[in-house]
């Protein structure tokens, strides 16, 4: 389809464009007058020259004369005469010398050896460095208000924080944390370690806990408190949470019992924990619940080691193992109960059967477990050190001795041999029953006893294993004349007795060897204390037994006796202790009364051989003890 | 009788071959100056175990004997006594060729066996032919971090009127140069390289207050 369309038809536009507006609108340039015109056209004649050559000169001249500044030299033409043209001549002469003199600046420039170019320095534009001020200025304000509403919130928490002191930064709770236990950071969580393996423990269990940000309550925080009365936790706690491991919670301790021998040997129980500090509560604070849980950690190390050694020992009586409970025989009737006792706070309240057995928990010989199993571990990290230097780390002095002296097999492999903890806390036990069985026995003598007094002096040094105690045997107000002294060494299942002469007696574990002993010394102690005495009042000393083959034999040891005479020597004491019927004093007077010559004996000489001993009623005698009672018949007996 | 000793021999045999005797000694050697000593010290106290006792001591005198075979390199043998602790045993030692290895061998191994003897040790070497080469006193700290042993020692010149310096007849003895000589070593079995990595890296903790490496004593 086809529409016609008009087209117009138009002369392009004759006159130039003089000028563009900034509106857009054309100048154009107005086209020439007719006079304009004229003047332009008679501009090209050359009025000077001939037709012809003007004809041929015209259009080179007029060129010539149209672009002055860009001909080269070959353009000069030297004309003889002044004509016309000679002002065209001069000027275009003067071009030329103007550009030789710009061309020969222009390569003697290009040397730069004689003359450089430099650049002129263009003036700063002011306008656009203001603008450029002005627009840091703006970018560094809007930097700095960025900036500085940072810091004011920072400030404002800050000042909070500071405000309500009730919650510690988490940060500064976990350096505290960080300075009493050893912390790692596994990946993005914190883990720490609260096991004895640094210090020299060998035990497999780890002691893992893990710390976490306690959840943040819903009033801390940017915003402003509300009113502290409503919604404040009762409370504190603490900015961070640890997370110990299940079976490491709660509170544990070792029971240790010593009991007499039960009819049934299982029916000793052993009850969980009565007393208090249940850790149900979880605002207990971090310090208490690590340290608990390494307590837990190394009661059970304890008791692990404890029920290995139970069951590999050979013993006479052979030890029991029953769930958390150890039974071992310590003298015979006497046992030994070490139990775990282990409380979560979960559990419900423990049976109410009272637990008579809590008062003989023995502390010290639980201190002395715990002392033990550390010991081992001591032992495990500190070796000795080798000297000189360039030895082996870890053999002791003896095995380091061991070869130059020649040591054999069996030297070595008592070296390799120690005791068990077992063996040692049983031992413990055994020397505080021999001690206590002592000292009862001691006491009873004592309280029995008046006549010479019994006085017992324990050693204030003593180990475990053994004590020393040194008995005193003397008589009231005579104590200067005689004494005997004993030592007794308590060990763990047997006393020794050493005795002032000299005489060493081992006794057994049962508590009436000792007191036999005690007696008998006792009575000895009588007889030496009358030779002393008898020393003091002049009385000559006789004879002594200790130990007298005449009369009745004795259930408990052996009679002594000594026989006295005066210093004149009309009278004679003897006396006669024993243990078990006391003490006899018999008399006898030199001259005798009743001498009567008869048929055997005519001579009067014979009544000084000595009558026949009568005995002293010595209860009836006066005196305060046996040696007063001595001394006093000495002195009624004494004639001068 | 002889089975007994069969027996023993025997048994010498199979531990020799199933690798328990600890016959290598894996070594780093270096040195510190007197004045920086203190430091290192302190930094090995923190390092190594049992920082609540104070650092070993240790005061020996030490005596290099050789025997001259034909035709071999001559036989080093070395006894050492502890001069603070006259009771202990002397020390007699032999410490074998160096392996050096390449580079990633991080320290020198070497075969070093010693023996505990009695005092006759000297007189029974100078019977069999062996000369003494030198002496020397050996004073400083040792300390002790797992299997290895660091020592920190000075070494001195024996004094000849001394006799090691147990009675002061000859003066004190003369410090042979103003260092210490450090050192870190593990004696063990044979192809323990977790040993020598370990030793590695303790040494890399001691930078850069001593230097310690493979010393390559024909080198020096």
């Amino acid at each position: 389809m086809a529409y016609s369309v008009n087209i117009a038809v138009e002369a392009p536009v004759e006159n130039q464009i003089q000028e563009i507006t900034y509106d857009g609108q054309e100048i154009y340039q107005s086209p020439l007058s007719m006079s304009e015109n004229l003047s332009k056209l008679a501009q090209k004649i050359d009025f000077t020259k001939q037709l012809a050559e003007d004809v041929k000169k015209e259009p080179t001249d007029s060129s010539e004369s149209c672009d002055d500044e860009a001909n080269s030299k070959e353009t000069l033409t030297y004309q003889s005469s002044l004509w016309p043209w000679d002002s065209v001549r001069n000027k275009l002469r003067n071009a030329l010398t103007e550009v030789c003199v710009l061309s020969d600046v222009l390569a003697v420039a290009k040397e730069k050896r004689y003359l450089v170019l430099d650049p002129v320095p263009q003036e700063p534009q002011e306008v656009k460095q203001m603008v450029q001020v002005f627009a840091r200025k703006k970018a560094l304000a809007g930097a700095a208000s960025v900036l500085l509403n940072g810091a004011e919130r920072l400030r404002t928490s800050h000042n909070e924080m500071a405000r309500n002191r009730n919650t510690p930064d988490f940060h500064i709770e976990l350096l505290r944390l960080r300075q009493n236990w050893r912390l790692k950071k596994v990946s993005n969580s914190i883990v720490g370690d609260l096991s004895y393996r640094t210090a020299g423990s060998k035990y497999a269990q780890t002691g893992m806990f893990e710390v976490t940000k306690a959840e943040e309550e819903p009033t801390a925080g940017s915003s402003p408190p509300p009113s502290p009365t409503n919604a404040a936790p009762p409370k504190p706690g603490s900015a961070l949470r640890v997370t110990v491991p299940s079976e490491l919670q709660g509170v544990a301790y070792i029971e240790v019992l010593c009991q007499k021998d039960q009819e049934d040997l299982c029916s000793s129980t052993i009850n969980l924990l009565g007393s208090g500090t249940t850790s149900t509560n979880p605002d207990v604070h971090w310090q208490q619940k690590l340290e608990a849980a390494q307590n837990v950690l190394f009661c059970k190390e304890l008791f692990n080691q404890l029920a290995k050694e139970a069951v590999q020992l050979q013993a006479p009586i052979p030890h029991m193992v029953v769930g958390n409970q150890i039974m071992a025989t310590v003298l015979p009737g006497i046992q030994l109960i070490i139990g775990l006792c282990h409380s979560t706070g979960s559990d419900k309240k423990p049976p109410p059967a009272p637990p008579p057995q809590k008062s003989d928990h023995d502390h010290v010989l639980e201190h002395s477990l715990h002392q033990l199993l550390r010991e081992v571990h001591h032992r495990n990290t500190h070796h000795p050190f080798p000297h000189p230097a360039s030895g082996a780390i870890g053999p002791s002095k003896k095995r380091c001795l061991a070869g130059p002296i020649a040591a054999d097999r069996y030297d070595l492999l008592q070296m390799t041999q120690g005791q068990t903890l077992l063996e040692q806390i049983i031992q413990q036990a055994q020397h505080f029953f021999m001690r206590l069985r002592t000292e009862y026995v001691l006491d009873t003598i004592a309280k029995e006893v008046k006549d010479p007094l019994i006085v017992s002096h324990w050693n204030a040094l003593n180990s475990p294993t053994q004590s020393c105690v040194k008995i005193n045997i003397m008589t009231h107000g005579y104590d200067t004349v005689c004494r005997t002294s004993l030592v007794v060494h308590v060990g763990e299942k047997s006393l020794k007795c050493v005795c002032r002469d000299g005489r060493v007696m081992h006794m057994s574990y049962e508590p009436q060897e000792l007191r036999d002993l005690i007696f008998c010394q006792i009575y000895q102690h009588q007889i030496n204390a009358v030779q002393a005495l008898a020393k003091c009042m002049g009385w000559q000393f006789l004879s002594n037994s200790a130990h007298l083959g005449i009369g009745a034999v004795e259930p408990l040891g052996n009679a002594s006796s000594c026989i006295l005479a005066s210093p004149t020597g009309d009278r004679i004491i003897a006396v006669r202790c024993e243990p078990q019927t006391g003490v006899q004093v018999a008399i006898a007077q030199s001259p005798r009364k009743d001498f009567f010559p008869g048929q055997l004996v005519k001579e009067r000489k014979w009544e000084n051989l000595g009558g026949s001993f009568k005995e002293v009623r010595w209860d009836k005698m006066e005196g305060k003890n046996f040696l007063n009672k001595m001394e006093l018949l000495m002195a009624s007996l004494t004639s001068s | 009788m002889a089975q007994s000793m069969g027996t023993a021999i025997d048994s010498l045999n199979a531990a020799y071959n199933s690798n328990i005797i600890p016959n290598q000694e894996y070594l780093l050697q270096g040195s510190i100056l007197d004045s920086a000593v203190e430091v290192l010290l302190h930094r090995l106290r923190g390092l190594c175990d049992n920082v609540d006792s104070s650092p070993e001591t240790f005061d020996d005198h030490e005596m290099c004997f050789s025997i001259r075979v034909m035709n071999t390199p001559p036989l080093v043998l070395r006894v050492r006594r502890a001069l603070d602790h006259p009771e202990m045993p002397w020390q007699l030692r032999y410490i074998g060729q160096p392996e050096l290895g390449d580079k990633s061998r991080p320290t020198i191994v070497r075969s070093s066996l010693d023996i505990g003897t009695s005092s006759t040790v000297v007189e029974f070497l100078t019977e069999l032919g062996c000369h003494l080469d030198f002496e020397y006193i050996t004073k400083g700290y040792m300390f002790r971090k797992g299997r290895m042993k660091i020592t920190v020692s000075k070494i001195f010149k024996v004094n000849q009127g001394n006799e090691g310096g147990s009675d002061g007849s000859g003066g004190p003895p003369k410090p042979l140069s103003q260092s210490y000589l450090v050192e870190v070593s593990v004696v063990a079995h044979n192809g323990l390289d977790a040993v020598a990595e370990d030793v590695r890296a303790f040494a890399d903790q001691l930078r850069p207050l001593v230097l310690l490496d493979k010393i390559d004593y024909k080198r020096l």
